[in-house]
Formats: C-alpha cells, structure tokens, sequence
C-alpha cells in the first residue's frame, strides 16, 4: 500500500506541490493529471525518493521515503520522461546491470532478463545494442528495467510521450497488465482519453494542489450529477421539449437544433426507459437517444483553470 | 576495509560494468563509433613506432625514458576517459536511474574509478613491451630504478583520474570536466614551472627541485638520473644499490593518497537531488 501523506515541496519562494495526500492499493493504477509544470512530476520525483520533502511524507509498504529511502527504493521502479539509456551496452547487459543493483542473485538474472523482456516483447532484441532500438522499444526497454526487481509500485512518468499510436497502445496494454499483477502504478500522462482507458483512480493536480482524487467514475460523477441525455427527432423538437420539462426528474429541455432536445436528467435507468416509453407514446418519432458521458478530459476542464506555478 | 565494504565497493560493485563499458568504448574498434576507431587506430600506430624505434635504438632509450613517455599519456589518457564518468550521466540523464536505485555513492565512484583504472592498466600493461626491450638492451638499467618509476607513473596516473572524477562529479557537462581536468593539469605541470622558472631562478638548479617535488616528469628525471649515476662507475653512487630515498616511493605513495582522497571527496561532495549541481554550490540548497 502507498500512502502519501501532506507532501509539500518548496524552492525557495515558490510552492511546487502543497501538501498532497492520497492513498492506493496494489492492483491500483493511478492517472496523475495536470498541465505542464502542475507539479507530477515533482511529486513522483518526492515519492521516488529523487526529491527530499519539504515537509510531509509518502510510506510504501510501511517503508517511510524520508526515514529509510533504501528500503523504498528496493520496492519502487521509476520511469522518468525521458529514456537515460547507456548507448554502449546490449539490452540484455542493460537489464543485467540494473538487476545487479538491485540485488538480483545473479543465478537468478538470466531467467529474469528472459522474463522481463518477454513481457515487454523484446525478446529479439536481447543481443542488440540499445542505441539500436526505436524510440518505442527503447521505451519498452526502460519499463523492463523498472521491472527487473518485481517492484511493488511504478512511478511512469509521461510513459507514452513521442511514441507512436501502435506503441502506446502497446504500453496501454502492457501498463493495465501490471496492475492486473498486483502491482501500484502511478501514471503521468497529458493524454487523458488513454488514462481513463486503464486508470482505475485518478488525481488532478493544479499549481501544486491535488484538485480531486479517486476512482473515475466516482470524480466524473461527482463534476456531473446529473444525466445529459441527447434526444433526436424526425421533426421539430419544440412540442417534445415542452412536453419533458413537465416530466418527473427533468431539470431543463432544450432544442439544440437540427431536431435536437439536450435534456438535464436526474432520473435512473428504470426512469430514463419509461421517459423513452412516454415519448413514444405520445407519438414522437425518436431517431435516437443517448446518454451523454463526461469524460477525463471534460472534469480536467472544468476543475482547472490552466494556471502554472 | 571490512569485508563486506570491500564486497560493496569492489568485488560485487555493479558499477564493475564500466571495465566492460571502458573496454568497449575506448579499446573496440566499431563501426558505430568510427571517432574513437580513429583514435584508436592512430594510437596503436604511435605505439607500433614506439616498440620499432625502442628495438632501433639497441639499447641508447634508458627504460625509465620509455616510463616518461609512459606518464605523459597517462596523464591525457586518464581525462579523456574519465570525464564523462559522472558528468555524462547527468547529461544523458541516466543519473536518475542511479539515484533511485539501492546503491550508494561510494559505489558509484569507485566503480568508475575501478573501471577507469582497469583501462589504465591496460595502457601500461601495452608499454611494458617497450619498457622491457629497453631495459634489457639498456647496459645500465636498474631493475628496482624501473620499478618504482613505474610505480610513480602508474600512481600519478591514478591521482590524475581521481582529479577527473572530482571534476566529473561537481560540473553537469562532460567537457567542462575534460577542461577543467586538462587546464588544471597545464597549470600544475606546465604554467607553474615555467612561470617560476622564468621569475624564479631562471633555470631549474637544485632549489628548484625541490620546489616540484611532486611533478611527475621532475621525479621520473631524478630517479632516472639517480640511476644513470648509479651505472656510471665514476659517480659517487657507484656502490648504492638503493635509490635515493627522498626520489620515487614517497611521490607514488603521496600520489595514492591523492587519488583516495580525490574519489572520496567526489563520492561525498555528490549532491544526489535535484540533477543540478553547480561547481561552487549556493548557500539555498534549492539552488544545489
């Protein structure tokens, strides 16, 4: 488990984070959202142990990153936003050195190296010289190095930065599989379509202070209490905009042109299939009805304002 | 040095890599880095002319000469290796994985100082070829002569890297530590010589001498006339048969003691946080 307790880091004059708290279980795979310069990346650098707080803590399997950062850095793997590859050495001597220095008995290694690249499909390329590899594979490779150790939490920083859409997906997938393994996986990204993809939790970050935590559809419920549903029509929507707003459990009704109604909702499932039953039933011919879903991206838009530090 | 210090730093050191790293770099030809083949393949001709003009010479190069020439590549060789060592990682930004890994700093920097000696070694283990022609051809060669000029060549050669790694671990790009290892180096062997002997007494006499006790070539040139003396049967040193005490063994201790104090202030003075260091440190650590 990690927990993050009130970590504060200051640089002088200015605040990079103020005092974030959050808390995740294995399996947990968390999207950490914010604008450039939001203050991920220095949160992810505190909890890596990189950083030094200038005031809180974060505590990893009871494993505290101020009082025994050893023993943190024993149980985390870090991906920074950028690759820190050796040029001059092969992938698998890569991985070796890595599982060197972190303890890996070295009867043990081969057969982790050969697992860790068949994780991360780089097999083929274990004799290959690592300035040889494309940016997607050196990519792959940086997360088989955090790997080499079976770290209990992954701290990605903007893991599928540069990468083309194959390889992200690629990394999608290979990310949701590590949180499937038991592992916590904390994630940076600015592409927040993919997060909510395999995220299970989310965090928005805005000039240093955790803005909303928890797990997505709990937040995207919480910006949006109520259901938008879009109703179309055949023909003129005025009479069935008229019609809804003395239904039960609509708040509002409006055409929004081209036949069109966006309608507030409150009600659940079961109301919103008798809503349908009723229109129909007074002869208004539905094209189709949808549920209109927020998204990452529509709560990040709403719960920030684009300030910087 | 305990045990399990010794296992830490030197027997399971993973930084051990960079002998492989050293190797494959500075001592492979490869089509990938067609500069240090170059370089390469220019140094092993330069030796080529060395061993035939030591086998030419049929015994008129005193070994000890051979060792100076020795020492001066050394002395270029061990920054021209070295000042990436941690100054490259920073800048490729490989530092971080290190940082965040369970190894401390002492076993960085030794690490790359063992890698970087390793590669040394095999710089002398190359010119004990012409050292030993010319020894054995040389009528006046004193074998304990030659090897504690070897030993002072080889210890200063070890001070030199422990000055590189100094400079590597302070500044963030490679090349300012290659010229601030360099610059210092012609400042200490080259400019301050000249400069007292030009304002000093204008010609390097015995006072003077003294003044460059630790100068490498000074040492190496009175240990090598020590032992010419010592072969000339005219000379006051005829029957000495060890070399003058002040001449040799001290330097190469003193540069030892150089060298670990160099890579131990290096592992201590490495500021881990933040990827920034800077060569004279603010007082707000956040500047660091």
């Amino acid at each position: 488990m990690l927990e993050v307790k009130n970590l504060r880091k200051e640089y002088g004059g200015l605040t990079a984070v103020k005092g974030v708290s959050f808390t995740l279980q294995p399996g947990d795979i968390f999207g950490f959202i914010g604008s450039n310069g939001a203050g991920k990346t220095t949160t992810i650098r505190m909890i890596s142990t990189l950083l030094e707080p200038t005031s809180g803590t974060a505590v990893l399997n009871g494993a505290d990153i101020r009082k025994d950062p050893m023993e943190v850095r024993r149980m985390l793997g870090y991906m920074p936003d950028f690759f820190g590859l050796y040029d001059d050495v092969k992938v698998w001597e890569y991985l070796d050195f890595f599982a060197a220095i972190y303890q890996v008995p070295s009867r043990e290694r081969n057969k982790v190296i050969d697992n860790v690249l068949e994780l991360t499909d780089l097999t083929v390329k274990k004799q290959a010289f690592v300035q040889s590899l494309s940016r997607g594979m050196q990519q792959r490779l940086c997360l088989a190095r955090c790997l080499v150790h079976d770290p209990h939490l992954l701290l990605l920083d903007e893991p599928a930065s540069g990468l083309d859409p194959r390889a992200r997906a690629e990394l999608k997938e290979l990310i949701a599989e590590l949180g499937r393994m038991g592992k916590i996986v904390i994630v940076s990204s600015h592409i927040l379509p993919e997060l909510a993809d395999f995220c299970n939790t989310v965090g928005i970050i805005e000039r240093g202070e955790l803005l909303a935590h928890g797990p997505v559809d709990r937040i995207v419920q919480s910006m949006q209490p109520n259901r938008i549903l879009k109703v179309k029509f055949i023909r003129e929507a005025g009479e069935a905009a008229r019609f809804l707003s003395e239904m039960e459990h609509v708040l509002n009704a409006q055409e929004s042109g081209d036949g069109e109604l966006t309608v507030d909702y409150t009600g659940d499932h079961e109301a919103q299939a008798d809503l349908l039953s009723a229109l129909i039933g007074r002869g208004f011919r539905i094209v189709t009805l949808r549920e209109e879903q927020a998204d990452l991206e529509d709560v990040f838009l709403k719960l920030t304002t684009g300030a910087v530090n | 040095m305990s045990r399990t210090i010794w296992q830490d730093l030197v027997v399971e050191n993973p930084m051990l890599i960079e002998i492989h790293r050293f190797r494959r770099r500075f001592l492979t030809f490869s089509a990938g880095n067609s500069l240090n083949s170059a370089v390469l393949a220019l140094i092993l001709v330069c030796y080529a002319g060395l061993v035939l003009l030591v086998v030419q010479a049929k015994g008129d190069i005193p070994p000890l000469a051979v060792v100076m020439i020795q020492t001066g590549v050394l002395t270029l060789f061990a920054p021209g290796m070295l000042h990436g060592a941690i100054a490259g990682e920073r800048e490729r930004r490989s530092w971080d994985l290190l940082l965040v890994a369970p190894i401390s700093k002492a076993q960085i920097v030794v690490g790359k100082f063992i890698g970087a000696l390793a590669a040394l070694g095999v710089a002398a283990t190359f010119f004990l070829l012409p050292i030993l022609i010319s020894a054995i051809a040389y009528r006046r060669t004193n074998w304990n002569d030659l090897i504690e000029g070897e030993a002072v060549s080889l210890t200063f050669g070890a001070a030199v890297c422990g000055l590189t790694m100094l400079f590597s671990a302070r500044v963030k790009r490679p090349f300012m530590a290659l010229g601030a290892s360099l610059g210092t180096l012609a400042v200490l062997m080259i400019v301050l010589p000249s400069l007292i002997g030009i304002f000093g007494n204008n010609s390097l006499g015995s006072g003077m001498v003294d003044v460059f006790y630790l100068h490498p070539f000074i040492v190496l040139t009175q240990i090598m006339q020590i032992s010419e003396d010592r072969g000339d049967y005219s000379s006051s040193y005829r029957n000495h048969f060890v070399s003058d005490p002040s001449w040799g063994w001290p330097q190469a201790f003193i540069y030892l003691a150089f060298a670990i104090i160099l890579v131990t202030w290096a592992a201590k003075t490495l500021i881990f946080a933040e990827n920034e260091v800077k060569f004279i440190p603010k007082g707000n650590k956040a500047d660091a």
